[in-house]
């Protein structure tokens, strides 16, 4: 899905005044859905945030910042192939002004922190190759660009399939991931059907 | 709802839908208010299996990101033909017309780039008017002409496109439900010659103009055609109208000096976005036309390519083509993967790569004429005498040949697939090695060593088995080159992937140096010039940041 990253002018703080908050109930929801509606071109439908928050709602958290939502991020896990238990995060906004100061950072970090804890074995997420601020931030948490999908949004911008795998204790060497890991035998296709829906793939 | 209801004028301010024998319109507002004062907040009225899938593909009705109906201004194409979006002659002033027109054609050609570029073909092409009702134009012959032979050329690429398909990318390129691309059987005879327009000054330049766009239509579709004809045998040909082809967009471009000095009205667009020589917006096109066809996905305005660059894609296309059509058509596997490793650097689109494909592979043959078994045999630097041995029934050789016609269709696809492929399909080629091996043991025992002419069969599984090893190494190789070219790895990764690269290239060479050295000898290459070749692809790879292990 997307995320939004780009520094610009930005507003006064001190990282002390961020408040993180788990996803709360039917109160958090239109912040959510506000933040992400301004900052994205993508219409998601309430249905979508809804899938995501009523399902997982441990795993979505908000900032806020004296009281205003500045960012959130949104995410599920579940059993993929292989049985493998697998984050994925959908949703990743900052608003402008508060960019550039680790609040995205801080609100992923979250959410990987409880998909860890819940058994998860990797966590994924689609990013658009031209997204240098995603892209960066992901790769200093260690995720690594397992796939590049052709076309992927509907500007026609390419997207990377972006992965960071956890540690497993049973592995014998688990500094070094073999290819194989890099590029699993998953296909994109198994979040929505192929033919007509070819341009939900944006979205997933 | 109250069947009386029906029948009663309706109350409702929205434009009526008129009914037909199959459909009748009712007003479902009061339903949906009882149902929403009924919902509490956050319920949900779904069954089981609402997954995220069926989450994403739901619409919030009237919600114009979302709902194509609700953007149109025009409920059908009717309708925008009866509010004057095209019409017929485009102008009753000759000059104004033949300008428009001239106008119409660029603008088609951009739109027809911008699909080709992998936009859909209802919002691109058939966002012109005229081309969604073709007997409209039947009076204007120009216009009716050019309108068939652009019909006739999407309804050719759609073809050679659905015909190589592999995967998603060409789903949506050759979606056209509901588009007229069947070429009508009419005939009209031949007008009486008459000028163009009524300026004689201007008649030279409009003449010139019309003339380039029409020829290069006409070399175009003949190049098309005469690339389809089955085992390349349209190849020569097709390069005589690729090379016309580019001379007329040659003249094309340069008739925009005229086209502009002379256009009608005031308002031109002089910058780089024209999407026609003349700067003026065609007349007749409205993308949203068939947003109810292209339903369900969410409504999308397309940025149409301009016209200097549909021109540059078009240029870019036709050299493709023609490198392509001068291929010699190599029988040697060898040769051909190294051309088509070279052809992808130059990143071709969907179109040229599809054609590509067809070339390659028809009726399960290499070219349409080579099978193979006799691909496999060659590459496995056996002497011809096998061509026709028994072997080639034997399952694995014949699952071997549908995994080399599969290697070849994915090597023609766009580098970001063909590396995820590349990737899975390796297992498959490690599988039938172990197949062909423990074959190969069951058959002819352990020893290792086997005199020629004694036993053919073990001699042919024997060369195939170090053959199919050293084109997994090969595979294995592209699989980690493709790395750089998509840009998966960063710097910090580079020793790992190089490190891979490393093993894989020796070992690669070692395979074909084995392959050398057991064969006949009467090979061309020798192993010194593969060592070479690989080391050839080194250069790429020193130029970005080594940490030296």
């Amino acid at each position: 899905m997307e995320q939004v990253q780009e520094k610009q002018r930005t507003e006064e703080f001190d990282a002390s005044e961020i408040e993180y908050v788990s996803y709360g109930g039917e109160h958090h929801l239109p912040l959510i859905m506000n933040l992400v509606d301004q900052e994205l071109s993508e219409p998601y439908s309430i249905f979508t945030y809804r899938y995501f928050v009523y399902l997982w709602p441990q795993l979505s958290f908000i900032a806020f910042h004296k009281g205003k939502c500045v960012g959130t991020v949104v995410c599920k896990m579940g059993d993929h192939r292989d049985s493998k238990f697998r984050g994925y995060i959908a949703m990743l906004v900052v608003i402008k002004p508060y960019r550039g100061r680790g609040i995205a950072t801080e609100l992923v970090t979250r959410s990987i922190q409880v998909m860890m804890e819940s058994g998860c074995k990797e966590v994924t997420l689609e990013a658009e190759v031209t997204n240098e601020g995603a892209l960066a931030l992901y790769g200093r948490l260690g995720f690594i660009r397992a796939k590049r999908l052709f076309r992927y949004y509907l500007n026609g911008v390419d997207a990377f399939r972006l992965k960071l795998l956890f540690p497993q204790p049973e592995e014998l060497h688990p500094f070094l991931p073999t290819m194989a890991d890099r590029d699993d035998t998953q296909n994109h296709d198994d979040h929505s059907p192929r033919e007509e829906y070819s341009e939900l793939h944006r979205h997933l | 709802m109250d069947r009386h209801a029906l029948h009663q004028p309706s109350s409702s301010s929205s434009s009526s839908i008129p009914a037909t024998a199959n459909t009748v319109w009712t007003d479902a507002s009061p339903l949906l208010e009882v149902a929403c004062k009924d919902l509490r907040d956050g319920e949900l009225i779904h069954v089981d299996n609402f997954n995220l899938y069926a989450a994403m593909s739901a619409l919030e009705i009237m919600d114009p990101k979302m709902d194509s109906g609700i953007v149109n201004r025009y409920c059908s194409v009717d309708e925008a033909i009866e509010d004057g979006v095209a019409p017929v002659p485009i102008s009753t002033d000759k000059t104004t017309d033949v300008q428009c027109m001239i106008d119409i054609m660029d603008h088609l050609l951009t739109c027809e780039a911008t699909w080709h570029k992998g936009h859909s073909l209802a919002q691109t092409v058939f966002s012109c008017a005229y081309l969604l009702r073709p007997e409209r134009t039947s009076s204007h012959a120009l216009l009716h002409s050019y309108c068939k032979v652009i019909r006739a050329t999407c309804k050719a690429v759609i073809t050679v496109v659905s015909d190589a398909r592999t995967h998603e990318e060409e789903d949506l390129f050759t979606m056209a439900y509901g588009l007229p691309l069947t070429p009508s059987s009419k005939r009209k005879p031949l007008e009486d010659i008459e000028p163009l327009q009524t300026n004689f000054d201007l008649e030279e330049g409009y003449c010139k103009a019309l003339l380039c766009r029409l020829r290069f239509r006409k070399h175009f579709f003949h190049v098309l055609t005469c690339m389809r004809r089955p085992q390349g045998r349209g190849l020569e040909l097709a390069r005589k109208h690729i090379a016309s082809c580019i001379s007329e967009l040659g003249v094309i471009l340069k008739s925009a000096e005229f086209l502009m000095s002379n256009a009608h009205g005031t308002c031109e667009d002089a910058t780089e976005d024209r999407t026609t020589a003349s700067g003026h917006q065609a007349i007749g096109f409205d993308a949203s036309l068939n947003s109810r066809i292209s339903a369900p996905t969410p409504p999308r305005s397309i940025k149409i390519l301009s016209w200097k660059k549909a021109i540059e894609y078009f240029e870019k296309l036709l050299h493709d083509l023609d490198i392509m059509c001068s291929y010699p058509l190599d029988p040697s596997l060898e040769v051909l993967l190294r051309f088509v490793a070279q052809f992808q650097k130059a990143q071709p689109d969907l179109v040229a790569r599809a054609h590509l494909q067809l070339l390659l592979v028809q009726d399960g043959k290499l070219y349409g004429k080579c099978p193979m078994f006799s691909l496999i045999i060659r590459a496995a630097r056996l002497p011809e005498v096998f061509l026709h041995h028994d072997i080639q029934k034997n399952e694995y050789v014949v699952q071997l040949g549908q995994l080399v016609i599969n290697m070849l269709k994915i090597l023609c696809t766009n580098a970001a697939w063909q590396r995820r492929k590349l990737g899975k399909i390796l297992q498959d080629w490690r599988v039938i090695y172990v197949q062909i091996e423990l074959a190969f043991r069951k058959d002819f025992g352990e020893g290792s060593s086997i005199s020629n002419g004694d036993n053919a069969s073990a001699r042919i599984l024997k060369h195939i088995l170090i053959w199919v090893d050293e084109q997994t190494y090969w595979i294995s190789h592209r699989f980690l080159i493709l790395g750089f070219e998509l840009e998966l790895y960063s710097p910090s990764e580079y020793c790992m992937v190089y490190w891979y690269l490393y093993v894989v290239l020796i070992r690669l060479a070692e395979k074909t140096h084995l392959k050398m050295t057991v064969s006949d000898g009467s090979g061309k290459y020798t192993s010194t010039s593969c060592m070479f070749s690989f080391q050839g692809q080194r250069p790429e790879l020193r130029s970005k940041n080594v940490c030296v292990v």
